[in-house]
Formats: structure tokens, C-alpha cells, sequence
């Protein structure tokens, strides 16, 4: 559990130190590309605790789920039609079930830790 | 821990995926931690545009000044005074729209055909209506106070335009050169010496221009004579900008 932790704490420092910006235009792409990231991250998570976690899976998920939110928002801004937020609408919900969910898993795990 | 039943090749996955993750995060949090617009100026910048504020604060001031004493001469006076003074400023507005004829000090600046620069030139120079248009920005920029183009008065809305290679001002033609323009303005060396080191003169030049300028003390403008047309005006309803 420490190794993902110190890689997430690794990014988080190599992305400050390295100080790039992104243009305000694509700053919008980057946001949904984090959301998906997360929801995936947290989607990985709750399988992992509930012994279903498939590798295969999550990291085509982790690559298809960005690459999608950024199309959809893509999609969207030659559209005209705000389907970013369809994007963050989905991901918003499935990260707050995941969490929920992972919540209760660790509850009962603790628990049964107790006993 | 279940979590140590992954492989380390699983495990490093995870990793990485955390490292990227960690890595569009930070981009993100410094992308929106930018402050869009910084000031720059230094401490003289500042000033200057704080003394250019307070100048047309002023500006303002006397304007509201000159209303306020207006007001008051109208509220204190009796019908018949009341009517002369009502024509008092209209004589005023006119006078500032450019309907009466107006004397005083200022320059003339004659436009007069240049011959030396080119040889075998058959050409008579042509004047033309963007060069008279620039002129006439400088003249206003250096404080000039009216203006005239042969016998046209310029108002505010007068058009300077360029018909059939003639121009025409206030929709009549001002025939070839040479022609002379008038300027009324408060100070004349000053107005004087800015058109005589103005690029003007060059761009002019490149048109087989020359500019004759000299100082009057004794000029009269013509009036403004056709009606003036305001359709395309219209009060507008919502609340300026800065107003509240």
C-alpha cells in the first residue's frame, strides 16, 4: 500500500518542481483527465478490497477512461455542448458510490479486525 | 494485508498510474494557482497615470461646476431673464457645434503642389481624403480648437471622403489645390512648431504635397451650414459602465 502512496507523493513533487502550465484552453481537458484518473484510482481500490481486482482491467480503464473524458470534452467545445459535464457528472457520481462503498469495506474489515 | 497478495509487477503498475495521477494534479494546481495578470508599472508609471486620472477628475469637477451655475441662474431669475439666458446657452452649443462663424488667433496651412522632387512629372498632385483625415487627427491631437477645410467648417460629425478623386467635406467637393486650412487654437507657437517637426509633412511630401504654415492672429471661420443629421443617434437606456 505504501509503494502507489510514495509514487502519488513522487508525481505530486516531480509535477510542482518541474512547474510546467498547460494553456487556459486545455486546462479544462487536464481537469476531466484527473477525474477520470481518480475515479479510476478509486474504482481499483474498491475491487482490490473486494478481492475482484483484475490489472488488465484497471489499467486499460485507467488510459481509456482519460483519453475518453478528453474526447467528450473535446467533442463537446466543437459542439457546442457542454458534454464535459456529462463527463464530470459520471465520474462525480462513481467516485462518491466507489468511496461509499470502500468506506463500508474497511468498517467491516475493522470490525472483523475487533472480533 | 490482502494488498500483499499483488505481484510487484501489479504493484509497480499501480505505482506508476499513482505517479501520473500525482503528476497531472501538480500541472493542474499550478495551472490555476497563475495569477492571469501581474501590474508591472513602477512607482513613476503609477503616478503619471494617477495625475492623468486626477486631471480629468478635475476636468469633470469643472464641468459639474459650470452646470451646477447654469442651474442656478435658471432657478434664481425671472421669466424674461430666464429666456435670455436659455438663449445664452443655446448661442453657447451652437457655437460649440460649429453653427456660427467663429474668430480668433490660430494658423493656416496652406496645401500647395511640389514639383522639385521628380522629373518629367506631368501629373498635377491629387489630394486625398485619408491624408486630410490624419491631418486633421494631429491638428485635434495638438489642440487645435475649430477647424476648417477651405470653406467647410469641420463639426464633429463632418466626413472626409474621397469622391471621384476629389475630396469632398460636409458633401462638397473643396476642389484641387491649392487650398488652405484653417485652425483656430489658444496657442499657436505651440500648435506651430508640432505641425512644422510632424511626420505629416513627409507623408504629404510623397504625395507632391507641401505644407505652408503661418500664424495668424486674426482668423474667421465659416459656419456650419447644412442641417445636422442625428438619426443614427439614439439615447441609451441601460446604465453606463461606471455609472451607478
Amino acid at each position: 500500500m505504501w509503494l502507489p502512496a510514495l509514487f502519488l507523493v513522487l508525481g505530486l513533487i516531480l509535477g510542482f518542481l518541474t512547474n510546467i502550465t498547460i494553456p487556459d484552453i486545455y486546462a479544462n481537458y487536464l481537469s476531466i483527465a484527473v477525474l477520470a484518473a481518480l475515479d479510476t484510482l478509486f474504482g481499483g481500490i474498491r475491487a482490490q478490497l473486494e478481492d475482484k481486482f483484475d490489472q488488465k482491467v484497471f489499467i486499460t480503464g485507467f488510459f481509456f477512461n482519460v483519453s475518453l473524458a478528453a474526447f467528450l470534452a473535446f467533442l463537446g467545445v466543437q459542439l457546442g455542448i457542454d458534454l464535459y459535464l456529462a463527463a464530470i457528472f459520471a465520474f462525480g457520481v462513481r467516485l462518491f458510490q466507489n468511496l461509499a462503498i470502500i468506506r463500508r469495506l474497511l468498517l467491516e474489515k475493522y470490525r472483523f479486525i475487533k472480533k | 494485508m490482502k494488498m500483499n497478495r499483488l505481484k510487484n509487477k501489479e504493484k509497480l503498475w499501480i505505482s506508476f498510474i499513482c505517479l501520473i495521477i500525482g503528476f497531472m494534479i501538480a500541472i493542474l494546481f499550478v495551472t490555476n494557482q497563475q495569477t492571469d495578470q501581474r501590474d508591472t508599472r513602477d512607482l513613476w508609471e503609477i503616478r503619471t497615470s494617477i495625475k492623468e486620472e486626477q486631471e480629468s477628475q478635475e476636468a469633470l469637477y469643472n464641468e459639474i461646476a459650470t452646470a451646477e451655475k447654469v442651474l442656478q441662474e435658471y432657478n434664481g431669475q425671472s421669466e424674461n431673464q430666464q429666456i435670455s439666458s436659455l438663449k445664452e446657452s443655446i448661442g453657447d452649443l451652437k457655437e460649440n457645434a460649429g453653427l456660427t462663424e467663429k474668430k480668433g488667433q490660430g494658423i493656416t496651412i496652406s496645401l500647395k503642389p511640389l514639383f522639385s522632387n521628380k522629373e518629367n512629372n506631368l501629373e498635377y498632385p491629387q489630394l486625398n481624403a485619408e491624408l486630410l483625415q490624419l491631418l486633421v487627427n494631429e491638428l485635434n491631437d495638438y489642440g487645435a480648437t475649430d477647424i476648417a477645410l477651405g470653406n467647410e467648417r469641420i463639426i464633429n460629425i463632418s466626413p472626409i471622403r474621397d469622391v471621384n478623386n476629389n475630396v469632398y467635406v460636409n458633401g462638397s467637393s473643396i476642389g484641387d489645390l491649392p487650398t488652405t486650412i484653417y485652425v483656430l487654437t489658444s496657442d499657436s507657437n505651440n500648435l506651430m512648431d508640432h505641425m512644422e517637426v510632424s511626420e505629416l509633412r513627409d507623408y504629404f511630401a510623397l504625395e507632391d504635397i507641401r505644407l505652408e504654415i503661418k500664424k495668424v492672429t486674426e482668423l474667421v471661420l465659416p459656419a456650419y451650414d447644412a442641417p445636422i443629421n442625428l438619426d443614427g443617434l439614439k439615447v441609451l437606456d441601460s446604465i453606463e459602465e461606471g455609472e451607478e
